[in-house]
């Protein structure tokens, strides 16, 4: 079964760069990145129960994971209103400031 | 015991130092920069006069000493200098008359603005010429030789504001150049055949004074032109000669040091420091002998139909130095290094009272001249005693060297002695026209211009009346009975010789010739006139010689119009193949910037992309190698 | 793959993909940007299912609560306080989203690569990850991962206080 899985998240995983990379409303980039992170928790949790060693580490691991994201999220969302304040949008093709 | 020569090195340093001392000062000190440069040359001299004394001694030994300069491998070039009879010799020459130049300088450069850059350039000469003298191998030598080439280079074209110094700095450079190139192929075919890749000249003198060593006959030879090729351009000898006169351009003093009595003998000086190499080679003896001799008459008839007055004394050095060659390739060593002596004080004599000349009389030409001697009785006196001494009339210094020259040649090659008897003939016939023009008769300028024409300030007389006295007394050191230069400094093998025959000849030519000289322009017929006569009887012969066997006119038609042609193809070359080329590499690095512009757009997104591509063409590549191994 | 038999676990396995693959699809191509955090709330339920299917039910509980939950409601409030013109659908620049498409295609042919070829030892599913683990978690979580667990609470509290401070910076 567990290349299944791994398929499935390399789907989810693919889908979410999709999504970070071509998508300009700042918002779903963010969603998108969850949708990566989310592909890597599937993958930690398959190995924790199909793995050589099965073992409770993978879940742990993912619940820190999913932690870690929270927090990303909250603070990216965070980010996303401070910068809407002073640009007035949230199309990622207005945040061009590295080019300068 | 040898405490002077211990402490050689320290005799470039001094004009060294007043040269880094005068550069750093600028141009605002204009007397500092003559007692500087003065004070530095003086101590140069009073130094190598001690170590000249010293060498003086019965059985002198040879002193050098050095410190390793570079190691590569196991090669070591080492960097050093070397007290022997010959270089202490040329050092009191080269300080000597450098520093009665500083002196005439502080005279003849008065009104210059920028004597302090002079008397720096003066100054970094003398350092290099030092240098040059006592270099004990030859790759600091042929450092030292460029860089006296540099020195003639910018004193030739001191006076940069006029085009004709400009063009004849440049072709001093380039045409000795020629030379130069030839100096060091030598050293690298040297480099590259001595055992131990050794340069030292002691190391040369051992390999190549026992006959049948390592190196053939046919490198011998080979090495031995090349190095008389950098002899030739330096030493102003032909076909390399065109530069010499060229170099007049130059302030007086400039003429006197270098382009008379120091730097062109440093050819002379080659010959002679390298004189095994030669000696090893017959062939290599004679094109230096044949060279020497061929120089001699053919400047000296030049020398009869210049019109400028410096001119014309650059064709004598040129003859005289041909002189030089002449006797070492007929391995009289003592021979022309005695010439190279004598002749060093009497030509810088020469042309110092020709600059005391033209200071006062503004002009160069011989033709304006006349009747200078009443006014500038000092002048005219040591002009003189240069005349005749060059002339080769007993007892002055020219009379000996040259007849020593004779002698040798009268023994070796009747060929050569009858050249070298029709050169000393043309070389008394035209300094007496020369000082005819010049001294006697009536003045030939208009009145308001001789007016001005006086006597020259004592700091240029007095330089005048020691080189006088030097030129009087120099040549008693050899005479034919006594030979105690020629054993001193060829270490014991002093040449017999003393032939009576060559004697008179050399006599006899001398005075014919003053005499000749007086019967065609002296008895106060004009110039203008005489050399109507002249030039009525053999139009063809005096016009060829005016200019100069047409030598230049051969060099601007083969040399420089071939040279232009290539360099009209090459650019031609360079302006459309490489030049595309490069136009072609410039716009594709511009339209590769305008692509990475616009990756470089600012977006994060883009960014990522780029990572996400770059990484799987890595995985690519390796998941590729994999497959394929 | 294609010759195991139709198990219980095959058949959820699939209807969670299913729901996984089409809210994340939904997500990608939907108009509004209401909708798209709302298919995306559907995707991460079944990663819950899933989850669940794997003997790791405080995992999924804890997806349901933080993802399914917070997240979705920390966009859908991102998204009140910003404004969205709904400038999202033409695209502008058609080469760049299908340099996207082939860079996502051609990693997930590599990653497809990678795990087709690996061999994947079977190991029987141990007893102390197949029994109800919440317990074993919790005792883990506070005894071998003490420190990591501390340092992620020092890290909310950061992230926390982080947000509230840059949300309200230009707001007064």
């Amino acid at each position: 079964m567990l290349p299944s899985y791994l398929t499935l998240a390399a789907i989810l995983f693919c889908i979410g760069l999709y999504g970070a990379l071509a998508k300009r409303n700042a918002i779903i980039v963010l969603l998108s990145l969850e949708l990566m992170l989310n592909a890597v928790n599937l993958n930690l949790v398959a190995f924790s129960k199909y793995g050589v060693v099965p073992a409770l580490t993978g879940q742990i691991f993912s619940i820190f994971t999913i932690t870690v994201a929270a927090a990303e999220a909250a603070v990216g969302v965070a980010i996303l209103i401070a910068l809407f304040r002073a640009r007035g949008t949230v199309d990622v093709h207005a945040f061009d400031r590295m080019r300068r | 015991m040898d405490m002077f020569a211990k402490i050689a090195w320290v005799i470039p340093l001094l004009p060294l130092a007043s040269f880094l001392i005068l550069t750093a000062l600028g141009r605002s000190y204009r007397t500092a920069g003559v007692w500087i440069g003065s004070i530095g040359s003086l101590g140069a001299f009073v130094m190598s006069l001690l170590v000249l004394l010293e060498r003086l001694k019965p059985n002198p030994v040879d002193y050098s000493n050095g410190f390793d300069w570079i190691t590569i491998g196991d090669y070591t070039l080492t960097i050093g200098y070397e007290v022997t009879n010959l270089t202490s010799l040329m050092l009191v020459i080269v300080t000597l008359v450098g520093f009665l130049v500083n002196v005439y300088s502080a005279g003849y450069m008065k009104e210059d603005e920028r004597i302090t850059v002079f008397y720096g350039y003066v100054s970094l000469f003398t350092f290099s010429m030092l240098g040059l003298v006592l270099s004990d191998n030859l790759l600091s030598f042929y450092l030292f030789w460029e860089l006296v080439g540099v020195c003639s280079f910018l004193l030739i074209g001191f006076w940069y504001a006029r085009p004709a110094a400009k063009a004849a700095a440049k072709k001093a450079f380039i045409v000795t150049r020629i030379g130069d190139a030839g100096l060091f192929l030598a050293i690298l075919l040297l480099f590259w055949y001595m055992p131990e890749h050794a340069l030292g000249f002691t190391m040369i003198e051992s390999v190549f004074d026992n006959q049948g060593g390592t190196i053939t006959e046919g490198i011998t030879t080979l090495i031995a032109l090349l190095i008389f090729l950098g002899a030739v351009g330096k030493s102003g000898q032909f076909p390399l000669h065109v530069w010499l006169p060229d170099a007049m351009e130059g302030p007086t003093p400039i003429s006197a040091l270098i382009h008379a009595a120091t730097m062109v003998a440093a050819g002379v000086f080659l010959v002679a420091r390298t004189f095994d190499i030669f000696e090893a080679s017959e062939a290599a003896m004679q094109t230096v002998a044949y060279v020497g001799a061929f120089t001699a008459i053919f400047a000296a008839t030049i020398a009869l139909a210049q019109n400028d007055l410096k001119r014309v004394l650059a064709y004598s050095t040129v003859s005289q130095l041909g002189y030089m060659m002449l006797a070492l390739g007929l391995g009289s060593l003592a021979g022309g290094i005695f010439h190279l002596f004598t002749h060093a004080f009497f030509k810088a004599l020469l042309f110092l009272a020709a600059g005391s000349v033209i200071h006062a009389a503004h002009t160069q030409d011989v033709r304006e001249m006349g009747g200078l001697g009443s006014r500038m009785k000092t002048t005219a006196w040591t002009f003189a005693i240069g005349a005749l001494a060059l002339s080769g009339i007993p007892p002055l210094s020219g009379f000996w060297s040259k007849d020593l020259i004779l002698a040798v040649a009268l023994e070796e090659n009747l060929l050569l002695f009858a050249v070298a008897l029709a050169a000393a003939f043309c070389t008394a016939l035209y300094m007496t026209r020369l000082f005819v023009l010049v001294f006697l008769g009536k003045p030939k300028q208009a009145e308001e211009r001789t007016a001005g024409a006086k006597e020259s300030p004592a700091v240029m007389t007095i330089p005048l009346i020691v080189l006088a006295a030097l030129a009087v007394a120099a040549g008693f050191v050899e005479t034919p009975w006594n030979g105690w230069f020629g054993h001193w400094l060829t270490d014991g093998a002093g040449e017999a010789h003393g032939s009576a025959i060559a004697i008179v000849c050399s006599v006899a030519v001398g005075v014919l010739g003053v005499l000749a000289g007086w019967a065609i322009w002296g008895r106060e017929r004009g110039a203008g006139e005489a050399a109507a006569t002249l030039a009525g009887r053999a139009p063809g012969l005096v016009r060829l010689a005016e200019r100069k066997y047409y030598i230049d006119e051969a060099y601007e038609a083969v040399f420089v119009r071939g040279l232009r042609g290539i360099g009209a193809v090459l650019e031609a070359f360079d302006r459309y193949v490489v030049g595309g080329a490069v136009k072609l590499a410039g716009l594709a690095a511009n339209a590769a910037g305008r692509l990475a512009l616009r990756l470089q757009n600012g977006q994060v997104q883009t960014y990522s992309l780029a990572a996400v591509l770059g990484i799987i063409v890595i995985v690519l590549a390796v998941i590729g190698r994999r497959m394929l191994s | 793959m294609f010759n195991v038999d139709i198990t219980g676990e095959l058949v959820a396995f699939f209807a969670f993909a299913a729901i996984i693959i089409g809210g994340s699809v939904l997500m990608i191509s939907l108009e509004k940007v209401v909708h798209m955090v709302i298919s995306m709330a559907a995707a991460f339920l079944g990663l819950a299912g899933m989850y669940v299917l794997l003997d790791a039910e405080f995992v999924a509980f804890v997806q349901v609560l933080i993802y399914a939950g917070a997240v979705s409601i920390l966009m859908i409030f991102g998204i009140m306080m910003t404004k969205h013109g709904g400038g999202d659908g033409q695209p502008a620049r058609p080469l760049y989203e299908a340099l996207v498409a082939v860079g996502a295609l051609c990693l997930f042919g590599l990653f497809f690569y990678a795990i087709r070829t690996t061999e994947f030892p079977d190991a029987a599913p141990s007893a102390a990850v197949a029994e109800d683990n919440t317990m074993a978690i919790g005792e883990l979580l506070f005894s071998g991962y003490i420190v990591p667990f501390e340092l992620l609470s020092v890290l909310l509290t950061v992230a926390f206080i982080g947000a509230i401070a840059l949300a309200k910076k230009g707001a007064d």
